[in-house]
């Protein structure tokens, strides 16, 4: 059996740039983490600018298409920001995204990705710190681990 | 596509950070964008006219508002976009004051990163469709499932504001178990005092003719959903005619059957036609069957001669089905107590003399085995009683929970046995003491205050034992303290009564670990369950007072009367799920994960369906389903993807 991984999703770590600077897709849920990215807002707290958020009306609608689309798009990294177990708008349906979270790392660990460039954290309507410091640790994650991006190599 | 972008200056918060100049400059020309406007406060009357009027003239296919939260103003401009003759679907909000203009630090980068986001918006907007609110026409009555107190206070409520009201109860009479106590806490009120007026006023006071009682029904079916189930309620016969019946009690002396009367706990018989007990209401006997002599096939007409009304008493009633239809359904079924044999070092069901707190009410009530005298099982008056608190409760082994009331009940009995026999004796065997609100301390310093109480503490109820002693005393063991009693009161949790569980089944509605109904939010939606339209109240959804009962009723009366308001239409949300039949390969993989019971598969078409009126929009379903079966309306993948493709371009 070859072990040779597909050269399509093999990641190909490129030198890295004199400054790097990652390119983060972040899915957020509407009632608990969006509420928190407003919160950090409102609060005025200063985090980089990396993170594109994408709301969703909760992390249960998380299809792990969303992931390898942002990467094949050529984000460098994936958060995916929901309510605390416990607290979902729609009772349990964090839930079914920290299931499809772990199946997901498991693919992600077969294509060859770091497992730290999908992120799954909570984040809730009251922590607006929280979502700052998520931010800003997986912007200096993200730098460490270099660019991945498939699309611009390809070209 | 003609896409029309305004950029909010948020007087100055946003256009401060960002340069709108430069955001004109990048995008103009570009993906469609057809012009690029600012605006200086959106949200603002001025604003919101001033995109009005422009999207008036302009008349894009599609409109980005690149402002604050979606969370704030996502309506606002929806409805502005409205006014202007435009589906406020076609409309995608960019937050760059709250993530970008707030947080980032260096306005080139916060310019970048809002050109990144618009760009993301103007490409998703694109792949949006115009959506409509549908909506539905609605029933506005009201089915009450169980006649106890909460479902009396809900049913009184309802009635008054004119809705046409289906009470089912179980049993023979109205009232619940409070109705069935001498006294209630913390002021000793008198509980036939305090609920047979609710029960008069539901039978004939001034909004009556709007509630529908059914007693000795069950409901067997139900279909249907939020605005319109309908359930089918299955009557017992009660071979004694309520419109015709005068309550005078001849049939019973006559009767010369007897069989063990439930209501006191076994504790005495009852004729086969009797009263539930001495001013029940409605004020009628009942015949049980299982314990007439016509009914097992022997000659006996000895009621029907002593009935001096003709036609009171009929043999010949049938069991009925009846269906109805309503719009919403409250649930208030009650509770029962946990099983005492299942601590059998406690003694109960073993030693005489050993009773559980719901047989002690009926020993004091004036309604109940004794005639309210308080005496043991050989007839003597108890001279020292013992009260076990916490039995099943806060124990790993049986309830990890507190039930919260049976404290209080426990010093309403020290109370009521105070007046009844002067001088005996009262030993609390205590866990814990949950004494809450402006009231329950009052009672409990009463009973302090008596010299003839005693209070011992324990810890677990497994080393706890109450055995035989000399001359019919219970001898109750914890550890070295050894104490002798007349009469032992257990006092057990509160659990869901089995109606719990059959209910839940009838509409499919999830339990806690516990076993009661689970709300929709313990918090701030008590008396709500999760499935739209159906509302729990009372102690089926937790253990709960008389007090805090009622109160749940009267919210979920709230609720109801809210939600279905007569000649109002039911507005759908528009971001539902939908199903594509020809796709579904009928996995049921989306039933399964749906929080709602939105979604049901359909035997006849083969497929899933997605009830609108349930569906919250969460999205689940769709990320489940896996062959692509089902869309989320307004967060398609083929939205989302453009979201993406346009926030990495």
């Amino acid at each position: 059996m070859s072990t040779q991984t597909h050269p399509k999703t093999a990641p190909q770590r490129a030198k890295p740039a004199v400054a790097f600077e990652p390119r983060i897709v972040g899915f957020l849920c509407n009632w608990c983490s969006y509420a928190g990215a407003d919160k950090a807002g409102a609060a005025q707290l200063p985090y980089p600018p990396n993170v594109h958020v994408v709301r969703v009306m909760c992390t249960g609608r998380m299809d792990p298409q969303f992931v390898l689309k942002a990467f094949d798009e050529g984000a460098d990294g994936v958060i995916i920001l929901g309510c605390h177990p416990g607290d979902c708008h729609y009772k349990e349906q964090n839930l079914r995204m920290i299931q499809r979270h772990r199946l997901f790392l498991r693919y992600m660990r077969q294509l060859g990705y770091e497992a730290e460039r999908c992120r799954l954290d909570f984040v809730s309507a009251a922590e607006g710190e929280k979502f700052a410091q998520v931010v800003t640790e997986m912007v200096a994650t993200i730098k460490g681990l270099g660019p991945l991006s498939q699309r611009r190599r390809q070209a | 596509m003609k896409t029309g972008v305004y950029l909010c200056r948020c007087s100055g918060i946003i256009s401060d950070k960002i340069d709108s100049e430069e955001v004109q400059r990048r995008l103009a020309g570009q993906e469609g964008i057809a012009y690029i406007k600012t605006v200086d406060l959106a949200c603002s009357d001025e604003g919101k006219r001033e995109i009005g009027e422009d999207v008036f003239q302009q008349r894009p296919d599609r409109v980005v508002i690149a402002a604050c939260s979606p969370r704030d103003h996502e309506e606002t401009f929806r409805e502005v976009l409205s006014n202007e003759g435009m589906n406020p679907f076609l409309m995608q909000m960019v937050n760059v004051r709250e993530h970008v203009a707030w947080v980032t630090q260096d306005p080139q980068q916060a310019t970048a990163k809002a050109i990144q986001m618009i760009r993301a918006a103007v490409r998703r907007v694109a792949h949006h469709d115009s959506l409509e609110r549908e909506e539905i026409e609605v029933s506005p009555d009201a089915l009450v499932i169980g006649g106890g107190p909460a479902g009396l206070k809900a049913a009184q409520l309802l009635a008054e504001a004119g809705r046409h009201v289906i009470l089912v109860e179980k049993g023979p009479i109205l009232g619940g178990m409070p109705v069935r106590y001498e006294e209630i806490f913390p002021k000793l009120e008198c509980g036939p005092c305090v609920l047979e007026p609710f029960i008069a006023d539901v039978l004939h006071g001034p909004h009556a003719a709007n509630i529908e009682v059914h007693l000795q029904a069950e409901v067997v079916e139900a279909v249907g959903s939020f605005g319109g189930f309908t359930v089918k309620i299955r009557k017992r016969p009660r071979y004694v005619s309520l419109s015709t019946c005068i309550g005078c009690g001849a049939c019973m002396p006559a009767c010369p059957e007897s069989s063990a009367n439930p209501v006191n706990c076994g504790m005495n018989e009852r004729k086969a036609i009797d009263f539930t007990f001495y001013g029940g209401l409605p004020n009628a006997p009942y015949l049980d069957a299982g314990a007439c002599r016509r009914f097992k096939g022997q000659e006996c007409n000895a009621c029907v001669e002593a009935c001096p009304i003709p036609g009171a008493i009929d043999f010949d009633e049938q069991e009925a089905i009846v269906e109805r239809s309503v719009g919403a359904v409250l649930i208030a079924v009650g509770n029962e107590l946990y099983d005492c044999t299942k601590l059998p070092q406690l003694g109960y069901g073993k030693l005489p003399d050993v009773v559980t707190s719901l047989e002690f009410e009926r020993i004091l009530a004036a309604t109940g085995p004794t005639g309210g005298e308080l005496k043991l099982s050989d007839g003597r008056a108890p001279e020292r009683v013992a009260f076990i608190h916490c039995v099943g409760s806060l124990d790993p082994d049986h309830c990890s929970y507190c039930s919260g009331v049976c404290c209080m009940n426990a010093l309403k009995f020290n109370e009521l046995i105070a007046h009844k026999l002067h001088g005996a004796l009262v030993t609390h065997y205590i866990k814990s003491l949950v004494l809450t609100g402006k009231e329950d301390h009052q009672l409990y310093q009463k009973v302090c205050a008596r010299e003839s109480t005693e209070w011992v503490r324990y810890e677990n109820a497994a080393e706890l034992t109450v055995a035989a002693g000399a001359g019919g005393r219970k001898v109750v063991r914890y550890g070295d303290d050894v104490r002798e009693h007349d009469l032992v009161v257990l006092m057990p949790a509160m659990v869901p009564s089995a109606a719990v569980r059959e209910v839940s089944q009838l509409f499919d509605l999830s339990r806690d670990p516990q076993g009661f109904f689970e709300e929709l939010h313990g918090r701030v939606d008590a008396t709500r369950s999760k499935v739209r339209g159906i509302y729990v109240a009372g102690t089926c959804q937790s253990p709960m007072d008389l007090s805090h009962s009622m109160t749940q009723a009267a919210a979920a009366a709230g609720g109801i009367l809210s939600a279905l308001v007569p000649g109002r239409k039911l507005q759908l949300e528009a971001t539902y799920a939908v199903v594509d039949a020809e796709r579904c390969s009928g996995c049921r993989s989306c039933v399964a994960v749906c929080p709602y019971k939105a979604v049901a598969y359909n035997e006849e078409h083969e497929s899933a369906e997605v009830n609108p009126a349930l569906c919250l929009g969460c999205g689940t379903c769709v990320a489940g389903c896996p062959v692509g079966a089902i869309q989320s309306r307004h967060f398609t993948n083929q939205q989302i993807f453009a979201e993406i493709e346009g926030a990495l371009a």
